[in-house]
């Protein structure tokens, strides 16, 4: 305390405390690019750490696999009926697998959702445990891309066949097929948690499989384990997907990066794995979905395995299929819940991650350069003399509630009513909002700060309350939010500002992140079917932030009237 | 009542009311959150002994209840939902409108009197708490009943209220202390309140126990268990965490030593702002609500209605914007910070722990804060000079800024100064002093020319400034030197 005392003489001494706050709007900037260049950092060598299995009990691949020639044949027998499936309807397929099921004693029954389709789901109960636990293996019969999921509809029965044969299950084993792997199975597992009568536990750990085509050989995996709201597994189960697909000989590709470049180990494969990380885990729920997002917020650590390269490869798909019983064999040895390991890390290649004391760094900067900003527009102009009671700043803070809840308003007329045209109709209504100011109306020049400061603080708060939950997410809306703070207040708009201000509009940067006509439709189904809050993050978080902005950019020309009334008092 | 008043009253009333009627299930998910309720002021245990009263169960017997006979039957008597949110509300006015009271008690503030009142009504922690129906509310508007029937010397009605606010949370009991120096000392009025308290404790004590069918059991559910932490329940204090993973036998040591730390700083408090007393008893509530061992966010929304009146020593606080940025990141990071750990399970209690760490740090701050405010506008005799500094300063080079300039020398004894022209100094700050003249006692006694220091003689050494501004007579104080070399 001492030492912070003495520091802090010394720069009032120094007179550096007027020259720090003269250089606010600098420091902001910087800090924002301290931000994005801390990521950039991230996977250069020595900053990032090789994965370990944590939890020893996990010992992956440690015993022999037995999926192999003598399955091969069940598991064609099964893909030959298969096969046809894609052209009966979902109940005549349902029946014929539950009858399949029955045929080894696998208790089952049938998830009826009218709107996404039914999900069959069979449950062998463990012979060795007391039936409070259970794994899942989930396989979608259309997987993200639309295929048919021939190889995993097979590989889901055969397996479940194998499994149902041996003794050492200490946990149930669930295996569920459901139409497609984003609504229907996460209805199903929205069910299973609250109405379904036949349960088998609590799930520990979800994986799926997705091997699309009737073909015997694939070439590599790619391992999808980033859920919705910047959820992620357990590190650990992530770690013996790797372990194990390698183990198995099969090469591991990430966020649908070849592995042929991720296996370069160069600086910018593991950017690149990294960015597409961030990406991928900030837009959830925008992209079809792999199927183990279904598993968010129900604490079940999920991946889903998918077999890529139909032409070519030389893993035969029993290979495909000693992953999941490697790790079944693996999640069957805990004793307790996945914790050991990491919950929050990005990977930079299947065997490198980056833990969160690495890379929070990079939000609580960013946070802190709209904080500054913030600051700045308290003390950086003649008004920071007035009194927090003062009429302007009473003002603004009215303003911000009601700016909060024109969001709000607009965040729920776009549930009843997900029309693009209107929201096209909106964007263009907001971006008109700061060519009109000084013509319809004018604001103050002392209000404008505030209006400002409080956006920027609000947007602070915003970036810091989401950057624990969703890093992702508050990392890429920071940086997308931050030409806001240079706008500033002016009397005339210059254009450059302008496109300042329109490229920060939450929702015309989103959609120039990611183009596509149905993105409106998208966020709202994200929330409604899947529950996934990015739209409400946008809407609530972003957007009153920037109407203060936009209604601040161009301060009125009362200026000078202001200023002597000002001295007056 | 003026009419701004008036006004704030009812918007506190309405504001309330409005958020419970229009979201009837709000009530239920804040008294589910553990920053606003807790197993010993939650909601959902009160209406639990409610049941039991009505259908005749011994209250305590399931060791779910924690409130006070008294007050479960009292809330027994109101029915419907809405009757109890507009009780809540009602209170919640109450107490809006006696902090304007109290205001109007300080003239010399030059605030208006309904500025508390009308912060109150819009403060979020306060309105979120009347929301959640968090019993806090009634000690709180008894505390306040209290302090105000104790600003304007009403004996009884001070002893009733404050006796009733220890029954509801008995470590408000504690703030008996810094109000005793509110009342004035005439006719042992201390005493005769001390005692009223006291008497009107032991008479709810004993309708308790009417109420309660004879038995005594309550004390134990109500009051030891929480002096004696009996729920391990999460919440913001400082307690919880530290008992979760202790040996059995260091755990009554610990609980005796929190509690200790909670009566510690009270008698200090009084004593040492005695003369400012209703400051020493906000300090308290302050102190009180970071300390104990079930504390909510209600609790932390009445103390913060408490610090306009610390107005005129707005200016004096070193750290203000620090301790709201702590205080706003806190309560806003901590609910999720909870919902990772227990909702999602990729968090830890760790998470919570370190959140509520950091808002205990904010109250921290803001107490520290104050009481470094209240020292300071005391060493500036009531009236604040923000400028001046407390920094130390060199002593040589100081004095050799001062050579050829006019200063003055305060001996150590007799009162007397010397001002005159600084000719020159040695290593033992001997002083050759010009044109001098001799002041005693703030008298001037007449030019004495030049005249020789010697250094053991010297208080304190300045520059004259009233030398310096001939026309203004100004304190030399600003630049206190210690410049004494015995």
């Amino acid at each position: 305390m001492a030492l912070i005392e003495q520091l802090q003489r010394r720069v009032v001494e120094m007179g550096l405390v007027p020259k720090i706050i003269a250089l606010l709007p600098l420091v902001s900037m910087m800090c924002a690019m301290i931000s994005s260049l801390w990521l950039a950092i991230l996977p250069i060598e020595g900053q990032f750490r090789r994965t370990y299995i944590s939890e020893n009990a996990l010992m992956p691949s440690q015993a022999y696999s037995y999926f192999r020639e003598t399955e091969w044949n069940i598991l064609r027998g099964y893909r030959s009926q298969i096969e046809h499936f894609d052209t009966i309807s979902n109940t005549e397929r349902n029946k014929q697998m539950t009858e399949w099921l029955r045929d080894f004693g696998a208790k089952t029954a049938i998830y009826n959702d009218d709107e996404f389709g039914d999900s069959l789901y069979g449950i062998l109960h463990a012979e060795r445990g007391d039936g409070t636990e259970a794994i899942l293996l989930a396989v979608p019969w259309h997987n993200a891309e639309g295929e048919f999921n021939v190889g995993g509809a097979s590989l889901g029965i055969s397996l479940s066949k194998f499994f149902s044969r041996w003794p050492v299950w200490s946990k149930n084993i669930i295996v569920v097929f459901s139409e497609n792997p984003d609504v229907a199975l996460r209805s199903w597992v929205q069910a299973y948690h609250t109405s379904l009568d036949l349960t088998g536990g609590s799930i520990e750990a979800a994986i799926v499989l997705d091997y699309p085509g009737s073909n015997d050989y694939f070439d590599h995996v790619e391992i999808s384990y980033g859920g919705l709201n910047g959820e992620l597994p357990n590190l650990d189960l992530v770690n013996i997907a790797v372990s194990i697909t390698e183990h198995e000989g099969v090469q591991v590709s990430l966020h649908g990066i070849e592995p042929g470049f991720i296996n370069d180990e160069s600086y910018w494969s593991r950017l690149k794995i990294l960015v597409r990380g961030i990406f991928n885990n900030a837009f959830a729920g925008l992209e079809s979905l792999h199927g183990n997002e279904a598993f968010s917020g129900w604490r079940i650590q999920s991946v889903t395995l998918k077999a890529h390269g139909k032409e070519g490869g030389n893993n035969d798909i029993t290979t495909f299929g000693r992953i999941p019983e490697a790790m079944f064999r693996s999640i069957n040895n805990l004793l307790e819940k996945f914790h050991q390991s990491y919950f929050f890390y990005m990977l930079v290649a299947p065997r490198y991650f980056v833990s969160i004391s690495s890379y929070l760094p990079a939000t609580v900067v960013l946070s802190a350069s709209f904080a500054l900003a913030s600051l700045n527009s308290l003390l950086n102009n003649q008004y920071n003399t007035l009194s927090f009671f003062s009429h302007y700043n009473l003002m603004a803070v009215l303003f911000w509630l009601i700016s909060m809840l024109l969001s709000f308003i607009f965040s729920q007329l776009f549930l009843y009513v997900p029309s693009m045209s209107l929201l096209v109709i909106f964007i263009l209504a907001m971006v008109m909002i700061p060519l009109a100011a000084g013509r319809l109306w004018t604001i103050t020049e002392p209000l404008s700060y505030r209006l400002q400061m409080y956006a920027f603080f609000y947007m602070s708060l915003v970036i810091t309350s989401l950057m624990m939950v969703n890093f992702a997410l508050a990392f890429v809306i920071g940086i997308l939010a931050f030409p806001m703070t240079v706008v500033g207040t002016q009397r005339n708009l210059t254009l450059k500002k302008c496109v300042l201000l329109v490229i920060s509009n939450p929702l015309v940067s989103f959609f120039l992140i990611k183009p596509h006509p149905q993105l409106l439709q998208k966020l709202i189904f994200a929330w409604q079917q899947l529950g996934c809050w990015s739209w409400f993050v946008l809407c609530l978080g972003w957007l009153p932030s920037w109407i203060l902005v936009a209604l601040s950019a161009c301060s009125g020309t009362q200026f000078h009237t202001v200023g002597t009334t000002k001295k007056e008092q | 009542m003026l009419l701004e008043e008036k006004y704030a009253v009812v918007s506190c009333i309405v504001i309330r009311l409005i958020v419970s009627l229009l979201f009837p299930s709000l009530q239920a998910q804040l008294d589910k959150s553990v920053e606003l309720s807790t197993p010993m002021s939650s909601y959902r245990s009160l209406t639990e002994g409610i049941f039991l009263l009505r259908n005749g169960f011994p209250l305590y017997h399931g060791g779910v209840v924690h409130h006070p006979p008294l007050l479960v039957a009292f809330m027994s008597l109101f029915e419907p939902q809405c009757l109890v949110a507009l009780l809540y509300a009602l209170t919640d006015g109450l107490i809006s409108y006696q902090l304007m009271c109290m205001a109007r008690c300080f003239p010399g503030l030059e605030m208006p009197s309904w500025l508390p009142g009308a912060l109150y009504a819009l403060n979020p922690l306060a309105l979120l708490s009347c929301v959640s129906q968090s019993s806090v509310i009634f000690a709180n508007a008894f505390t306040s009943t209290a302090i105000l029937c104790a600003l304007k010397g009403n004996l009884l009605s001070f002893a009733t209220a404050l006796g009733i606010a220890s029954y509801l949370s008995p470590y408000q009991s504690l703030l008996l202390i810094p109000s005793l120096y509110v009342l004035s000392r005439e006719n042992n009025q201390r005493t005769k309140a001390a005692l009223a308290v006291l008497s009107v404790f032991i008479v709810l004590l004993q309708l308790s126990s009417a109420v309660t069918g004879g038995s005594w059991e309550f004390l134990q559910a109500t009051y030891w268990s929480q002096m004696n932490f009996e729920k391990l329940f999460p919440n913001l204090g400082l307690w919880w965490y530290f008992f979760i993973e202790m040996f059995d036998m260091f755990i009554p040591f610990f609980k005796a030593a929190f509690n200790l730390f909670v009566i510690s700083f009270i008698l200090p408090f009084s004593i040492r702002f005695q003369r400012q007393p209703f400051y020493a008893l906000v300090l308290c509530i302050g102190w009180i609500t970071l300390t104990k061992p079930y504390p909510t966010l209600g609790d932390a929304g009445f103390f913060f209605s408490f610090l306009p009146f610390f107005k005129p020593l707005f200016g004096y606080m070193r750290c203000p914007l620090l301790s709201v940025l702590l205080c706003i990141h806190a309560i806003i990071l901590s609910p999720i910070f909870y919902h990772l750990w227990v909702d999602l399970g990729s968090g830890n209690s760790n998470f919570f722990y370190a959140i509520s760490l950091v808002y205990a740090l904010a109250l921290g701050f803001v107490l520290i804060d104050l009481c470094w405010s209240m020292l300071r506008i005391e060493f500036d005799g009531g009236r604040p000079n923000y400028n001046l500094k407390f920094t130390p300063t060199n002593p040589k080079p100081f004095l050799g800024e001062l050579v050829n300039k006019p200063i003055v020398v305060t001996l150590k004894f007799n009162k007397t100064q010397y001002k005159g022209n600084l000719i020159s100094t040695d290593n033992y700050f001997n002083l050759q002093l010009s044109e001098a003249e001799e002041v005693v006692d703030g008298k001037n006694k007449g030019k004495v020319g030049d005249i020789f220091i010697r250094c053991n003689n010297v208080l304190w050494i300045g520059e004259d400034l009233s030398a310096k501004e001939q026309h203004q007579q100004k304190p030399t104080t600003s630049d206190d030197t210690p410049t004494t070399t015995d």
